[in-house]
């Protein structure tokens, strides 16, 4: 706009140096309209080359006024300092200036084309201008003036020489006057409101490319709004689809409820279950029975009071049982469940019943002890045991003790039922300690005695053997003296039991029965512990049941070293031991032997089993008759040199010189002849070899080429020579980058193994970025058996959980909550990654990885 | 002193109720089971097993229409209703769980290309190439439905004739807009003969058209100008659109996640595209071996569907490179149109071969009521299929799937094709000054350009 201003402001200044004809405004107004069509095109241009163009002639005339827009009949233009955007493009604006400066511009652009023409045409012809006259009639003379140029009309030239009328200008003599105000106002506003300016519209694609680009931004907007809800369900373990899901009715009630009748039947139902009599007939009636139900004061205090004691009964009871039970006494349940049985017999049945029962057990009891059915007397029983097959056989001898437990049963319900009917127990238990106690330990302790006397008096030591040697020596006299105390006090002690009748030590005669014989017997001849060996060595009779009790006394010397199971079969090897046990220079080499066995064991930890299997062994290996056979039987090594080792300190017991070897040198000795680190290096080798086998020799195969001497000569083709080398070569780089190869004392295999090779992925899968995290994600079971139930379930949830029959609806928009919880304690939430964000770094790294292998 | 003694609380292992499990006490210190993880391993192979021995997709064919099934419409609000079309002009309503035709909607002169209901399951519309657009009331399910096989015929509600032949149909996500796509996108409204709105960007017809349905007034087009657009209907114009080097044949939008949507091309590839920046896929869904003729979101938004041109349908998850399990039968013809149901529990196919197909969405799920120990277990077997799933064994057997013959062909012919290229490609690198060559990732690849 300013420069189209500019323009005509220029065009201005010609005019006023233009002068032509003055004619008629409204002949110019008509001529101007009818010769506008011709070139409004150029109208642009030409404005800009005005300048350049001399003008020919000049007229007088001044300018109109309305050119000089004094009369304010145009817009006038107010805002000089407008300036257009900077990407504002005019090339091809068309002309919507409407107003009558641009016209005028093309008036005279005309003008000076219509001169121009007349010219051209008066050069070209040679007539005079006059003949074209009707052509430059429509010379234009664009403004016309309302009134003629006049004192009171003047000029802008006439009054100021130059510069321009401003809105100032035309207000000045407005000033003061009422409505002033007003008006400088609405100016002000309007100059202001000039700035925004209404451009030309832009070219359509223009318009559209603007368009989408702002519908763009509003889209990606309406997406982003999105986000944090799409984010969350992507992060979430396992997403739900199920909830919120009504299924209908819920409760029978609210089936009821809608229930319409409409069969006949149903209808009658209705109407008779709303009828309003049959309601008030039934709350009356309701009213009454509630008045039945009605229970007195009296009568509840006293149902509780019933209900009361009844509990505390009960609870009486139960605590008395329990109290009951915890008694341990065998005795007193014993007594207590026959108690019981009796009590129930007695209130089962009644006494003849009982006596019937009793005269039944009786007669069984009577039967048993006539037959001896179960004694096992009978002629298997028999031959059984004269066969000694009952030892070799569990079976027989289960057999054969389950027959002498019925007869045990049997006669213990002969004591019941005795002790049913006649009720004398203290006779038959005095009975009893007369037929067992009474001779057997008076018996016994008789024969201590004589055995103790006998120990007091003979009071010697054996000159040969181990137990000369002087400390052996030493220990065995301190050992018999305090025997000999001890026996002398036995003998007292005995003396005077013996005054006293007998009778009266029940101490010492406790009740024994079966083996507890020698444990009893033992702990009475405890004193005369150490006589063993003079005593056994000078009393070659011994008489069997005192030789027992000693046996087994020496034995209990060694008793740390025997089992306890030896308890059970100690009878017979005892007795055996008696045989052999016949002269005293045997006996000597038998506790010897002991000795030798105790310290073998101590050297070598052996079992006690084999101790007592020693023991055995030794003695008749000490006996100069047995001797070849147990050399036969004492093949292995560790009993040889055990029995070196006796012969050893015999040996040296004798020479008196024996040296004992040191540690190293007994290791030395132990492991001579084996080569450990030889055998290694072998055994390396051949991994190596299997691993890294060496290559095949090439060999000619026979027959070929062979018809002429030619291969013979050249050997074999070089080719096979070569394939040879390199193998061999690759053979010893292989073994060279082996990991072991500098390791000299270490041998680690590389052979892969197959079946190994499944459990292994190739290369670390995707969503993983390191192998640590993939092993980790593997290392914990998930299964029932090996979680608790409480995280079973959260362990094995799917990723998307739903149900079948359940329609799923799109996602509804939701405001992001900030205070939303993000439950990172969920169990797997570190196994899953995001995987959108997996999608594009992790790829690029497994592939990277993809040489390393990762143990699942 | 201190006396250990054993105490145990009768409270922790007496039931509350009856009906309680009865309360096993483990002691859960691993060295006490050396071999869990041997354990897991061998059911993770076992699971892998037994989910191969009961894959049994296929459900059941529905046979009816007399020509190929060009297109189907899922009822959003009604479960058991599908309708589908064929080329014939032949509309029908089908009973998934009796698989039989409810009732029949006749009228269409020609093929009917488009088949959309509206989100109360009461409007059907349809188009196709007679160029008009047809309203219809759709019944309510009854009880007899399944029980009377008695076929009865529906008039249209409402008939509009337009100036040209459509593509596509698609139905607002609750409002009563639809979509039409033919020489342009239009917009109508249920109750006007005429579109209330109508879009055109460049002169080539629009093949197919897909309401967003997180966001109603976003929609997408593809174009036989091989351009993918999205418009705005508040706005009244184009957002975004982009060129693609081969024509883009259907779209899907994620429901669960509303800027992203999927396009099944026609090079045999699924693009997933970030509706705020398309110059670049996503995720690029390559598997089969001919274009793909359509595709739909399982409504749970983590797969989708495709059929193809190479008569398969296979399923794809949303972010996964490669399909997850592929369909076909022998009788089974080139695949128009898929859906996924709206419980997300089945799929179906409607092909060449007039019949429409019933698949299952997981081949080897146990159908019906599963007691929860039951359900406890698959998940288990899940769980541990799915730990395992990369151990070579237990991944041979997952991924191994049976192909047919034309199929697997032509799989081994782009893979040489593939494989010569990359080739070329290496060997061009290799012997020019470094730089000079610049390969595009895959994801934007087939992308021409993004149109301003």
């Amino acid at each position: 706009m300013g420069e189209k201003r500019r323009s005509t402001s220029k065009t201005l200044g010609k005019n006023k140096r233009r002068k032509g004809p003055h004619l008629p405004n409204s002949i110019l107004k008509t001529i101007a309209n009818e010769k506008r069509p011709l070139n409004s095109d150029e109208e642009d241009d030409e404005i800009d080359s005005d300048d350049a163009i001399v003008d020919l002639y000049e007229y007088e005339e001044g300018v109109p006024e309305e050119e000089s827009r004094k009369n304010n009949r145009y817009d006038p233009v107010v805002n000089y300092n407008y300036e257009l955007p900077e990407d504002f493009e005019d090339e091809n604006v068309e002309s919507d200036d409407d107003d009558e400066g641009g016209n005028s511009d093309n008036e005279e652009g005309e003008g000076d084309d219509v001169v121009r023409h007349t010219r051209m045409l008066q050069a070209v012809t040679g007539m005079p201008s006059a003949a074209f006259d009707g052509e430059s009639k429509r010379k234009p003379v664009l403004f016309t003036e309302a009134y003629p140029e006049s004192e009171f009309n003047p000029t802008r030239d006439v009054l100021e020489g130059k510069g321009l009328l401003t809105i100032d200008e035309l207000m000045a003599p407005i000033e003061g006057k009422p409505g002033f105000n007003e008006l400088e106002k609405r100016i002000s506003r309007m100059q202001k409101d000039a700035q925004a300016v209404v451009h030309a519209p832009l070219p359509k694609p223009e318009r559209e490319r603007l368009e989408r680009k702002a519908v763009k931004g509003l889209v990606d907007k309406e997406f982003n709004k999105w986000v944090h809800m799409v984010k969350r369900n992507r992060e979430a373990p396992t997403v739900y689809f199920n909830q919120n899901v009504s299924l209908g009715y819920s409760t029978v009630g609210a089936i009821a409820s809608e229930f319409q009748p409409r069969t006949d039947f149903e209808k009658k139902m209705a109407s008779v279950l709303n009828d309003n009599e049959l309601g008030e007939a039934h709350d009356e009636d309701g009213a009454k029975l509630l008045e039945l139900n009605e229970v007195s004061v009296e009568d509840q205090i006293k149902y509780r009071d019933h209900i009361a004691k009844m509990r505390s009964l009960l609870f009486r009871h139960e605590l008395k049982s329990k109290r009951i039970k915890k008694i341990k006494s065998k005795t007193y349940h014993r007594l207590k469940g026959k108690d019981l049985k009796k009590s129930a017999m007695g209130a089962l049945m009644d006494p003849e019943m009982a006596k019937e029962e009793a005269m039944k057990q009786e007669a069984r009891r009577v039967e048993e002890r006539m037959t001896l059915k179960h004694k096992n007397t009978g002629k298997w029983a028999k031959r059984m045991i004269s066969r000694g097959l009952n030892v070799k056989y569990d079976g027989t001898r289960a057999a054969i003790s389950e027959q002498l437990q019925i007869n045990a049963t049997l006669s213990r319900k002969m004591n019941s039922t005795n002790d049913g009917s006649s009720s004398d127990e203290s006779d038959d238990e005095e009975e009893l300690n007369d037929g067992s106690d009474q001779d057997t330990p008076s018996k016994l302790i008789a024969k201590a005695r004589e055995k103790t006397l006998k120990t007091v008096e003979d009071d010697e030591v054996p000159n040969s053997g181990l137990l000369s040697l002087p400390f052996m020596a030493r220990a065995m006299k301190k050992k018999n003296e305090e025997a000999i105390e001890g026996g002398k006090r036995a003998l007292e002690e005995y003396e005077e039991w013996e005054n006293s009748g007998g009778e009266e030590n029940p101490k010492k005669t406790a009740v024994v029965s079966g083996r507890r014989v020698f444990g009893a017997t033992a702990k009475v001849e405890a004193p005369k512990e150490s006589r063993k060996d003079s005593d056994n060595f000078y009393d070659n009779s011994d008489s069997d049941n005192d030789t027992e009790g000693i046996e087994n006394n020496d034995l209990g010397a060694v008793r740390d070293t025997a089992s306890p199971a030896r308890n059970t079969g100690a009878i017979t090897e005892t007795e055996k031991f008696d045989d052999d046990v016949e002269n005293p220079a045997s006996k000597t080499t038998f506790d010897v032997a002991l000795f030798a066995s105790g310290s073998w064991k101590k050297m070598k930890g052996c079992q006690n089993a084999e101790t007592k299997k020693k023991l055995k062994k030794h003695v008749p290996y000490s006996k100069g008759q047995d001797k070849k056979e147990s050399r036969d039987d004492e093949s292995e090594d560790s009993e040889s040199e055990a029995e070196e080792m006796v012969d050893g300190i015999l040996t040296s017991a004798s020479k008196e010189t024996y040296e004992i070897p040191s540690q190293a040198e007994l290791i030395q000795r132990a492991f001579a002849g084996d080569d450990v680190v030889d055998e290694f290096e072998k055994e390396k080798q051949e991994v190596l070899n299997q691993e890294v086998p060496e290559p095949e020799k090439p060999v000619l195969v026979p027959g070929w080429g062979q018809w002429t001497n030619i291969q013979k000569k050249r050997g074999l083709p070089s080719w096979m020579v070569r394939e040879h080398e390199d193998a061999k070569k690759k053979r010893t780089l292989d073994l060279k980058t082996r990991k072991d190869a500098r390791l000299r004392h270490v041998i680690i295999s590389e052979k892969v193994d197959k079946k190994v090779e499944k459990l292994h992925t190739t290369t670390l899968p995707f969503p993983y970025t390191s192998k640590e995290v993939f092993e980790h994600s593997m290392r914990m079971p998930i299964g029932p058996e090996f979680n608790p139930a409480t995280i079973v379930g959260s362990l094995n949830r799917p990723e998307v959980v739903k149900r079948a029959g359940v329609i799923i609806k799109p996602l509804k928009f939701e405001e992001a909550n900030p205070n939303e919880k993000v439950d990172d304690e969920h169990p797997r939430s570190n196994q899953k990654q995001n995987p959108k964000k997996g999608g594009k770094t992790g790829k690029g790294q497994s592939k990277g990885k993809s040489k390393q292998k990762t143990k699942a | 002193m201190k006396i250990k003694t054993l105490s145990r609380s009768v409270d922790e292992y007496t039931r509350e109720r009856s009906q309680d499990l009865q309360r096993v006490f483990h002691n859960f210190d691993p060295s006490l089971r050396p071999m869990e993880k041997a354990v897991e391993y061998k059911r993770a192979l076992t699971a892998a097993k037994l989910e191969k021995i009961f894959a049994r997709p296929f459900v059941g064919a529905m046979d009816g229409h007399r020509d190929g099934v060009s297109c189907m419409a899922k009822n959003p609000n009604y479960l058991k209703g599908i309708f589908s079309a064929s080329m014939d002009g032949d509309i029908r309503l089908w009973d998934i769980s009796s698989r039989r035709t409810v009732c029949q909607f006749p009228g269409h002169q020609g093929a009917v290309r488009g088949l959309t209901v509206s989100t109360d399951g009461n409007v059907l519309v349809s188009c196709g190439t007679d160029c008009t657009v047809r309203l219809w009331k759709v019944p309510r399910p009854t009880l007899e439905d399944s029980s009377v096989s008695s076929e009865n015929f529906i008039e249209p509600a409402a008939e509009y004739v337009w100036k040209n032949a459509f593509w596509a149909v698609d139905h607002q996500f609750e409002g009563d807009l639809f979509a039409t796509a033919g020489a342009q996108l239009e917009i109508w409204n249920h109750n006007r003969a005429s579109p209330v709105q109508s879009f055109q960007w460049g002169t080539d017809s629009v093949i197919s058209v897909r309401f967003n349905p997180g966001e109603p007034d976003i929609l997408a087009t593809s174009a036989s100008d091989r351009s993918i657009t999205i418009y705005d209907l508040r706005m009244s114009s184009a957002a975004r659109r982009i060129i693609m080097m081969t024509k883009t044949n259907s779209i899907a939008w994620n429901p669960m996640e509303p800027m992203n949507l999927t396009a099944a091309n026609e090079d045999g590839s699924c693009y997933s595209f970030d509706g705020r920046k398309m110059d670049e896929a996503k995720c690029v869904h390559k598997d089969h071996v001919s274009a793909v003729m359509d595709i739909d979101f399982s409504p749970t938004g983590r797969e989708f569907v495709t059929g193809s041109y190479d008569r398969s349908v296979r399923i794809f998850p949303y972010n996964g490179g490669h399909s997850r399990e592929i369909y076909h039968t022998k009788r089974m013809q080139r695949v128009f149109c898929v859906k996924y149901s709206c419980d997300a529990t089945y799929v179906l196919s409607g092909s060449d071969d007039t019949n429409l197909r019933l698949w299952k969405a997981k081949a080897s799920e146990q159908l019906g009521v599963i007691l929860p120990r039951e359900q406890k277990k698959h998940e288990y077997n899940e769980a541990v299929k799915n730990r395992y799933k990369h151990l070579p064994e237990v991944k041979r057997i997952v991924r191994h799937r049976h192909l047919p013959k034309p199929i697997y062909k032509a799989l081994g012919i782009i893979r040489t094709v593939n494989d010569s290229k990359r080739r070329k490609e290496d060997r061009r690198r290799a012997h020019s000054a470094p730089g000079t060559i610049v390969t595009k990732p895959l994801r934007q690849r087939r992308i021409i350009k993004e149109v301003e």
